[in-house]
């Protein structure tokens, strides 16, 4: 078999396996967000570095688990992908095989609603560029969507990838702690050739892949918890939920280090004057913070948060809008005067998870 | 009164006030003032940034409570993405900042913790030279680490990790700071900048990435624009090598003032081809137009055909394209009607209605 005819036939077999994930998904879920069908695309996965997946099916299956603990079951498709690949490569294939069958199945007729964790927010961006012209160039109709949902979404990049590329290029004598959070980021000692999408969250790579504006509204929720025993905070720039620094899950436009998606509210609630963004990327619209949440806890299971509106404004259509909200002063132990800090939270949040806020809140 | 007296009254007094004191001060894990309802303070001391374009109208009677923040985020959300569909995606206002970050090609500095404080950061002018580009390197080290008065630069293809070119970075003044340029008539593609120093003795590597991209064809110019349908049409005119799906985007200037970004998609076929930018004139109405207007950081992209296929890019002159305008008098601020993104708001202020 000659080596074209051997990779048509692995396409066709590629395809044909991804449209069987697809139709078994749609067939085993019928849940929607606010009656819209959603699409999850998920983030790194670590384990893609250290042991690439062999088919698409290894990819699928670790699709699925990614989502295990909320949205999986909450869904009726997933865009899948490798971790050990590039998103103007590898992924963007496997990304567009799936685009393709949830386009001839319909699922996006009345709009989809899409939730991405991640790095799936940068390459959600990417395939909204791409996917009008590739499906229309296949005789497929382009995918509607209402909305994307971004949690703790890497858009923006962030510093542990600069970080890891680095190190990569290093002796393993260097810097310990630094080796230590890219290792704890990676699950791996990084290698100039094994860093696969990684390479795509460089700040400098994601804020120069498909930034153009496009219409589609992105949701933005932000964590500002610790991941892996907190290693890896001091490398991030402004606050960060221990991956993905703030200014990126915000959508805020330069990778300058941030504290808080408000300029008045901190991601703990606190009315204070903050290091917010100075400007959001178009129709970025960040809606809730949380300064306990984890990277991983904002897609589900990590409850005992508070969660704060990314309240800029309370003026809503011209009137001055009050909202169902609990604020409160805190003062610290030593302060027996005054009246403290306010601050301000969703009620009850610290009692759910941001997901499951998010999805009881649209689906009530 | 006794001393003794006066004593009791005063631990009396001091107790009292010590409970009290006690008995309000809250608990700094729990609210003591919780679940109650109250109005959110006032508005940001900035202005919302970015997406949430909505004008401030100020503050009128305040309106029925909402049932939950999150409900209230949501009608917030699609009230603020009603207001910025009145601009067609092709045609979007610019804050300064905004300006910034959608020229195109930003690079932002790079920094590499040495450990004591110490940082090695690299900076470059822009992320995609396009080949033939000088590509000039800036370095520096701060902290207390002792550093040898050379580093080195090299450029290393991703994927094969060939060398294919270096140079030696000098200290550009008596501190910490060094520059070198590097040229970059390679294969275009993506490559690993590799900068290295000798830091207390050891070699440090600092490595990040650019690329470098085809030379796609030559901008020619602006044809004369005009007014169409509420729209300031701008021509651009380019030359493309090979033909193909491109999408071109440029920032529209009035002096100093960013008033939009422009961008359009279409196939070009090789040779002379002319692509509409258009600025709507809802951008436009508002901007009281004297004398010239210019056309800046033009960003043409060779889309890719297929998945997997690299998106190439290309940049206009530097110093973009100035031109007089033609009478705007007629350009209207009447909100595009774009029927998908219509849908979309309906659908999301459905969402928002639900509370």
């Amino acid at each position: 078999m000659t080596t074209k005819i051997r990779k048509t036939v692995q396409a066709c077999r590629q395809a044909l396996t991804v449209t069987a994930a697809v139709t078994l998904l749609a067939g085993t879920a019928h849940a929607q967000l606010a009656g819209h069908n959603v699409i999850l695309v998920h983030g790194f996965q670590m384990e893609d570095l250290s042991n690439p997946p062999d088919s698409f099916s290894d990819i699928e299956q670790a699709g699925a688990d990614y989502w295990q603990g909320f949205w999986l079951n909450r869904a009726e498709a997933r865009i899948d992908w490798g971790s050990d690949g590039r998103i103007e490569g590898s992924i963007a294939q496997q990304a567009y095989q799936q685009l393709k069958t949830i386009s001839q199945q319909g699922l996006c007729n009345d709009y989809c609603i899409l939730v991405t964790h991640s790095t799936g927010d940068l390459v959600t961006r990417y395939l909204l560029e791409n996917q009008a012209r590739w499906l229309q160039a296949d005789g497929l109709q382009p995918l509607k969507i209402l909305a994307a949902i971004d949690l703790a979404g890497a858009g923006g990049g962030t510093e542990i990838a600069n970080l890891a590329v680095s190190i990569a290029y290093n002796d393993s004598w260097y810097n310990w702690p630094a080796r230590q959070a890219v290792k704890a980021f990676l699950g791996i000692d990084p290698e100039p050739a094994n860093l696969g999408v990684v390479n795509d969250l460089q700040t400098n790579a994601a804020r120069n892949l498909a930034v153009d504006p496009n219409s589609i509204p992105r949701l933005r929720f932000v964590g500002g918890g610790s991941s892996y025993g907190g290693v890896t905070k001091p490398f991030i720039a402004g606050t960060d939920d221990g991956v993905v620094p703030t200014h990126s899950a915000c959508g805020a436009t330069t990778a300058e280090g941030i504290d808080s998606c408000s300029n008045s509210i901190s991601l703990a609630g606190k009315v204070s004057s903050q290091n917010g963004p100075d400007a959001l990327y178009h129709n970025h619209y960040p809606v809730l913070m949380s300064e306990g949440t984890s990277h991983g806890g904002v897609k589900g299971g990590e409850t005992g948060n508070i969660a704060v509106p990314v309240v800029n404004n309370t003026t809503l259509n011209g009137l001055r809008v009050d909202f169902a909200s609990r604020t409160y002063n805190k003062r610290p132990w030593w302060q027996w005067w005054g009246s403290g800090d306010q601050y301000i939270e969703v009620p009850g949040s610290d009692q759910t998870d941001m997901s499951t806020l998010l999805y009881t809140t649209l689906n009530d | 009164m006794r001393p003794s007296a006066l004593l009791t009254i005063a631990i009396a007094i001091g107790v009292v006030a010590g409970t009290t004191a006690l008995l309000s001060r809250e608990n700094p894990d729990r609210p003591v003032a919780a679940d109650t309802t109250q109005a959110l303070p006032g508005s940001a001391t900035k202005p919302a940034p970015g997406g949430s374009t909505q004008a401030s109208t100020g503050q009128k009677a305040a309106a029925a409570p909402q049932e939950s923040p999150l409900a209230f985020m949501l009608a917030n959300v699609a009230s603020d993405y009603r207001h910025a569909i009145r601009y067609p995606e092709w045609s979007t206002p610019l804050s300064p900042n905004q300006a910034r970050a959608y020229q195109g090609n930003n690079y932002h500095p790079v920094a590499l913790p040495l450990g004591d404080t110490g940082h090695f950061t690299v900076t470059l002018e822009k992320y995609r030279f396009t080949r033939d580009e000088p590509i000039l390197v800036a370095a520096s080290i701060s902290g207390p680490q002792i550093v040898d008065d050379t580093l080195s630069a090299t450029l290393e293809a991703i994927g094969n990790r060939d060398a294919v070119t270096s140079t030696t970075l000098s200290r550009a003044d008596g501190l910490g700071s060094f520059a070198g340029v590097l040229d970059s008539d390679h294969a275009p593609g993506e490559y690993r900048l590799i900068v290295s120093a000798r830091v207390d003795g050891r070699i440090i590597r600092h490595a990040s990435t650019l690329t470098i991209e085809p030379d796609l064809g030559e901008f020619k110019g602006l044809d004369d624009p005009f007014v169409r349908n509420n729209n300031l049409v701008i021509p651009v005119r380019f030359k493309a090598r090979e033909g193909g799906f491109y999408a071109l985007a440029a920032q529209l200037y009035h002096g100093q003032t960013p008033i939009a970004q422009l961008s359009t998609e279409q196939r070009l076929d090789g040779g002379t081809g002319r692509i509409e930018l258009r600025a709507h004139g809802t951008v436009l109405a508002h901007h009281d137009v004297d004398g010239r207007l210019e056309l800046r950081h033009l960003h043409l992209r060779q889309l890719p055909a297929r998945p997997g296929d690299r998106t190439h890019h290309a940049f206009g002159p530097d110093a973009g394209y100035e031109f007089a305008p033609p009478d705007l008098s007629s350009l209207r601020d009447e909100p595009v009607v774009t029927p998908e993104s219509e849908q979309r708001a309906e659908l999301l202020q459905r969402l928002a209605d639900k509370f």
